[in-house]
């Protein structure tokens, strides 16, 4: 397990709909809004890149301090899952993603959620953590 | 590491600017910005100041197309260390600038400058320019052979000129210098140190090798100058020779200097043009450059100085040289790289110039969100150095994220967007489309949001700026209460308050901050004053103002302006106005506005403050109101508000895209709705227009506003006051009618109106108005009125059912001494004046009746009466139309069959006493004749008293209705329903004597009239015509038609015998003038006697009569063995023939053997009956024999005389 790592899903509207600290280091609020600025930083590179490749895997496509940017770029509605780790257990964050992926599908197949809006379920919020610990 | 490099950063020549003397800031802003503009001197304008005094070592010195560079440094700046590394990093020239005015001496101004010189031991050429002289100072001789430079007064255009000779002939000297110095003995005894050369005392091992780096190092100043002197051709010559040796003797650091220098002078000579290839060389030649600076590292002295900044600089360079969109991915690796070095930057002051080139470079890259990380993270670095100048700059940077971050200041966007903003409507936001409102709150990180507020509001407060503070804290309580705590927000709204007492009481903020305020509502105008659009073409202007025909939506007014569902409001110029404006304070504590009042930006408009104070998590309704001050179009964007020490403007426009996007759930919150505020719909804001002032009727009922009491049916005049309150005169006024009950309207004064206009202003005019109390409905709706119909139904009833008077005016046509333009009309005005009527429950009706009557004739008796009776009829008919009358009216005292009354049932079930007076009138329009018509008992009274709760019965004889011809028409009705045959014939005239009958019905009943009265001055009349319409539906044949015979007996005039008879005036004239004297019949006498048989119809009666009398027991006194009554003549089975219209007379004589009272009946079957009088007669079958039965006359028959 990464020791620290801060998981986003952000819409096609740049608006993050999903947050989550998945690392083993101790929560600290400092760092957190340090992690979603380099989140935040890190949509320019890959607006640019997502499109000069047809993968929906971009590992470590930017890095502040130690930690580097991987981001998912789902098909359909450009959602981009980004994950800001410090490991580099490139296999694991990729099935990660993936895995995540599966999750967001499942979650838009509801019908009463809107795409875009904030993911407020605390059933997906469960199985990021559990699949962060399994992956990270 | 310095700002701003870039590769072309090494052929630059710096030169200080320094003020010598004492001299205005903004002066010398002023003078150095005129110095600015010259940074680029070509080779060929100098060329005059340029004198070759050896030959110069830049053989390749491209004359016609080169030129050199400066870069001016304001200020002073301290010998860099590196200087010998690199040339351009020297300060090669000095240029004092100075204001002679303040500086009068000038030999002490160059001593000055000669002293401020001194520290700048590289600078080469020196020039002082001074500013507006004197003419005193021009004169002076003494400053002649220094530096100092004179500029006289001039314009501006001149003076440039005048500089740009200077700056040639200053880049002419500089050349000669730069020519002088490659010149000096080779240059070779120097030895060029820079800090990465241990400082340790050189072995011998050492000083070896440093000799043979001097040579190359030699050659790479050589080629640094040559660039500066703007030979690009000679520079790469140089660098070449440099970098053979640099490589040689491993100078890794210098190696990389010179490579730095060569692309350089590659690009110079290039002049600028960028091909692939270039780029190419370009990349791989810093790739290099960088790989160098890196070998040069050396472990030793890594804690006291490092190659390292190079190398990020040339990173830098490299990044700056490739900035494009498309090699964004290149440029971002690189920027990634040196941001990653700045970790081991040991200077915090190079990791911040490190930052800024970084964000600065992203920022021209168009990544926007990485230029505002790096800023911030510059920012952290000057908020870390902790005093106040790097506050403000940390306060600065700050701000330049804000676009970024979404966070910016209302200041900043109206700035740059200010065109943008101001192009669509104001109203027309209400349709903003979906995808607008969803980018509206694109980027929400309200993390990071409020991350960046709270250090700009840190940076602030540090800074000293309360305004800055403020603006910050504003954001961030607005924007993000939802997830400040209770106590952040207290916090927050301390911040606000202790930078509000700093600030200078009546500060603006672009930024507002709380209360959310939303409009609520534009309250219509009033009835009372209500604006109406006049229109032109028409007399009656206010017609067409609203929209009118069935449909809702016409496809005609699709195509105009203005009329696209869009709300117009209409305000005077004048008249205060209102607006409902809703506020909300959704956080944990206070808030109290000072004071709050519509914002117009059009200066046309006084809005009246109010202050307002907002509990914690509350929302308040309040009315903000103010007064239109001139003509046109009005917009109110949103309000002015003075809260937190602070004033704001709040948009509405704001707030609704807030609640838009809380109901989307993209904001974190619905300020009202947590407020506990009910759901609004959105309020457009309507298109306000602003008109000159109009007239303004006030109205008042005289004698009180209050209801006008009345019972049903009570008549009462009402006085209704109109004043006009405006400023301009009423010129047309029109009065209508609207709502319920309009008919109890019975009289409005037009002409007082109209007589009084133009109304001026202040004058007044009373108009009578006459009023008639409705009958309440027995099936009121209302059910409350319905149960408690004595007590309280007036005043439900009233609210509802009052009709109210309209009245539109207008002013005149067009403004004093403005030219008459008909498509700028001032509107007119429509006054509401509701009549407040309160019908209290009156008499009541109960039901009419027709009740029918057989009056036996009393002959004997009534002789005399009927004598006078019917001369004084005579006389009434001489000069009138009674004629028809005569024919078939009977005298009442004889008219015994089938007399009819309309009994009429009222009660009074109020507390007063009502009288009731019918009256009946007559054809002939003598009205109140009832009381002679009803001469019998029941109408001997005009008036019939009520008391209250009591019931009383009102009679009302019908007898003068009769028709006087039974005509075929009027029962075809009838006729239709018995038979085939009679159909055929009558068809025709079915419908118009179906309209006559009602009509006459109509008549009939039009002339019936009950009044009453009660008190003094309540009086009415009872509307029940429904009621005796009701009445006499059943049976209004009998009563409107006669029978088609009637017949009748007298005495035989040849006896001289009373006689009886029907209705016959002009031979009753005669005979009862002679007959007056006898009065009896008398017992065993002859009695001659006659029977006059009239014909009501048109056509000839053939009948066959007969007469038969009956003693008071009813027994046939004719026949029988007890026949009493003995006869001569034909008594049975006459055939007689009636003639229309006429009356045929038959003889008989008749002998009374008993004293005493006989009943004489006449009776006829009519032979051959036409339709009509089968008809009248009701008979089923066509065979049917019609038998017509007179009424029976009774004689008196005395026993002796």
């Amino acid at each position: 397990m990464a020791s620290t790592a801060c998981f986003m899903i952000v819409s096609k509207n740049d608006i993050p709909i999903y947050e989550a600290e998945v690392g083993a280091a101790p929560r600290k609020e400092e760092a957190a809004h340090q992690h979603q600025f380099i989140l935040h930083a890190a949509l320019d590179i890959v607006q640019d890149l997502a499109w000069t490749t047809s993968a929906m895997f971009l590992k470590g496509i930017d890095r502040f301090n130690d930690l580097v940017v991987s981001v998912y770029v789902t098909a359909g509605l450009h959602t981009r899952l980004m994950l800001l780790h410090d490991s580099r257990n490139d296999d694991g964050i990729k099935s990660f993603f993936q895995e995540v992926h599966e999750l967001y599908i499942k979650t838009l197949l509801n019908p009463l959620y809107l795409p875009g809006s904030r993911i407020t379920s605390s059933h997906f919020d469960t199985k990021v953590r559990a699949l962060a610990r399994k992956y990270l | 590491m310095e700002p701003d490099v870039s590769i072309e950063t090494s052929c630059m020549i710096r030169v200080a600017v320094i003020p010598i003397g004492p001299i205005p800031t903004q002066l010398f802003r002023d003078y150095s910005s005129m110095l600015l503009p010259h940074h680029t001197v070509s080779l060929s304008s100098i060329s005059s100041f340029y004198t070759e005094h050896q030959k110069s070592p830049f053989s390749h010195q491209p004359w016609d197309s080169g030129s050199l560079h400066f870069k001016f440094l304001l200020g002073s700046s301290p010998p860099s260390p590196w200087d010998d590394f690199q040339s351009h990093r020297k300060i090669l020239s000095v240029i004092g600038i100075s204001h002679c005015p303040s500086s009068p001496d000038l030999h002490s101004l160059s001593d000055l400058f000669a002293s401020a010189c001194k520290p700048y031991s590289s600078s080469l050429v020196h020039r002082c320019f001074a500013f507006s002289p004197g003419d005193s100072q021009l004169e002076d001789e003494t400053h002649k052979g220094t530096n100092l430079i004179l500029f006289p007064p001039a314009d501006r255009q001149t003076q440039e000129f005048h500089l740009l000779t200077m700056m040639q002939d200053l880049a002419a000297s500089l050349l000669m210098e730069f020519e002088k110095w490659v010149l000096r003995p080779e240059s070779g005894g120097t030895i060029f140190k820079t800090p990465l050369d241990s400082q340790a005392t050189l072995s011998s091992e050492e000083v070896i090798k440093a000799k043979k780096r001097r040579l190359g190092r030699a050659q790479k100043t050589i080629g640094d100058y040559s660039l500066l002197a703007g030979s690009p051709v000679d520079a790469n010559a140089h660098y070449a020779t440099a970098l053979e040796l640099a490589r040689l003797t491993g100078d890794f650091f210098w190696y990389a200097g010179a490579m730095e220098g060569s692309v350089c002078a590659l690009l110079i000579d290039r002049m600028g043009q960028k091909d692939p290839l270039l780029e190419d060389e370009v990349k791989y030649r810093y790739n290099s450059v960088i790989l160098h600076y890196r070998k040069s590292f050396i472990q030793d002295n890594a804690q006291r100085v490092s190659p390292l900044s190079f190398e990020l600089e040339a990173t830098l360079k490299l990044a700056r040289f490739l900035c494009r969109r498309e090699l964004a991915k290149d440029v971002v690796e690189l920027l990634t790289t040196a941001a990653e070095g700045g970790k081991s930057l040991i200077d915090a002051s190079d990791r911040l110039i490190l930052y800024i080139e970084i964000a600065r470079l992203f920022g021209s890259l168009g990544y926007h969100r990485k230029a505002a990380f790096f800023s911030r993270q510059v920012a952290q670095l000057y908020l870390q150095q902790g005093n106040r100048l790097a506050a403000i700059s940390a306060m600065q940077v700050l701000a330049m994220t804000t676009k970024a971050y979404r966070v910016q200041s209302r200041a900043s966007i109206e700035h740059t967007s200010s065109k943008k903003e101001t192009g669509p409507a104001p109203h027309d936001f209400g349709k903003v489309h979906q995808n607008l409102i969803v980018s509206l709150f694109e980027s929400q990180w309200s993390t990071l949001q409020m991350v960046v507020l709270r250090e700009i509001l840190l940076s602030a407060v540090r800074a000293g700026d309360p305004l800055a503070a403020w603006s910050a804290a504003a954001r961030l309580l607005r924007s993000y209460y939802p997830l400040i705590t209770p106590a952040g927000q207290n916090g927050l709204a301390s911040a606000l308050a202790n930078s509000a007492e700093r600030l200078p009481s009546g500060t603006r903020c672009a930024d507002p901050a709380l209360p959310f305020i939303r409009l609520h509502s534009f309250p219509l105008h009033p009835s009372q004053v209500d604006i109406v659009k006049r229109n032109p073409g028409r007399e009656d202007w206010w017609a067409g103002s609203a929209p009118s025909g069935p449909f809702i939506y016409t496809p005609f007014s699709k195509g105009e302006p203005n009329q696209s569902g869009k709300q117009e409001l209409v305000w005077v110029v004048g008249e205060p106005v209102q607006v409902f404006v809703e506020l909300a304070n959704p956080c944990g504590f206070d808030v109290f506005v000072d004071s709050i009042y519509l914002s117009v930006h059009s200066q046309s408009f006084d809005a009246f403050p109010i202050s307002v104070s907002l509990p914690a998590n509350s929302s308040k309704v309040i009315t903000l109101s103010g007064i239109p001050t001139k003509v046109g179009p009005l917009s109110i964007p949103g309000c002015i508000v003075h809260c937190f020490g602070v004033i704001t403007e709040h948009f509405f426009k704001d707030v609704d895209n807030l609640l838009l996007g809380a109901a989307q759930g993209l904001v974190l919150s619905d300020p009202f709705r947590c407020c506990g505020s009910a759901k609004l719909k959105n309020v457009a804001v309507p298109a306000i227009s602003v008109v000159p002032s109009l007239p303004l009727l006030v109205s008042h009922v005289v004698g009180g506003d209050g209801a006008v009491t009345l019972y049903e049916g009570e008549i009462r005049d009402v006085c209704i006051s109109l004043a006009n309150a405006g400023t301009v005169p009423v010129e047309q006024a029109h009065i209508s009618l609207s709502g319920k009950n309009q008919d109890s309207v019975i009289s409005i004064s037009y002409e007082t109106l109209q007589s009084s206009l133009p109304l001026k202003p202040g004058a007044q005019v009373t108009i009578p108005i006459t009023l008639k109390a409705w009958q309440l409905s027995s099936v009121d709706p209302d059910p409350v009125s319905g149960k408690n119909v004595s007590a309280g139904s007036g005043r439900q009833v009233k609210d509802r059912s009052s009709p109210m008077l309209l009245i539109h005016y207008a002013g005149p046509m067009t403004n004093s001494g403005e030219p008459a333009d008909v498509s700028v009309l001032p509107p007119g005005r429509r006054l509401v004046i509701p009549l407040n009527i309160c019908v209290l429950q009156g008499m009541s009706f109960i039901k009419a009746r027709l009740l029918s009557m057989e009056i036996p004739a009393h002959v004997g008796d009534s002789r005399q009466k009927m004598a006078q009776l019917e001369s004084e009829s005579t006389q009434l008919a001489t000069g009138s139309e009674r004629q028809a009358d005569r024919f078939m009216k009977i005298d009442p005292y004889r008219g015994s069959w089938g007399l009819r009354f309309l009994e009429l049932e009222l009660s009074n079930p109020t507390d007063v006493v009502f009288e009731i007076g019918v009256s009946v009138q007559l054809e002939n329009s003598e009205s109140q004749d009832s009381s002679v018509d009803c001469s019998g008992t029941e109408f001997g009274y005009p008036k019939t008293r009520i008391d209250r709760d009591y019931t009383a019965r009102v009679l009302i004889p019908l007898e003068h209705f009769k028709l006087p011809v039974l005509d075929g028409a009027f029962i075809v009705k009838d006729s239709h329903v018995n038979g085939t045959a009679t159909s055929r014939s009558s068809s025709f005239s079915e419908k118009n004597t179906k309209a006559e009958l009602n009509a006459s019905i109509k008549t009939l009943i039009s002339r019936i009239k009950v009044r009453w009265q009660s008190g003094r001055n309540s009086s009415g009349e009872l509307n029940i015509k429904d009621a005796i319409q009701a009445a006499l539906q059943s049976s209004v044949m009998d009563v409107l038609l006669p029978d088609p015979l009637t017949f009748g007996f007298r005495l035989a005039k040849n006896n001289l015998e009373h006689e009886v008879k029907r209705d016959s005036v002009e031979e009753s004239d005669t005979q009862l003038q002679s007959s007056v004297h006898s009065s009896k019949v008398v017992a065993h006498n002859m009695t001659p006697m006659e029977v006059l048989v009239r014909n009501n119809t048109k056509e000839v009666i053939r009948i066959s009569l007969s007469i038969t009398c009956r003693d008071v027991a009813g027994q046939n006194c004719f026949e029988g063995e007890k026949a009493t009554v003995l006869w001569t003549g034909v008594l049975n089975g006459i055939n007689m023939e009636v003639p229309p219209l006429q009356e045929v007379k038959h003889s008989f004589s008749l002998y009374f053997l008993v004293p005493g009272e006989y009943t004489l009946l006449a009776a006829a079957v009519i032979d051959d009956a036409n339709e009509i009088l089968r008809a009248r007669a009701k008979s089923n079958t066509s065979d049917e024999p019609i038998f017509c039965r007179g009424a029976p006359f009774h004689v008196q028959v005395s026993g002796t005389v």
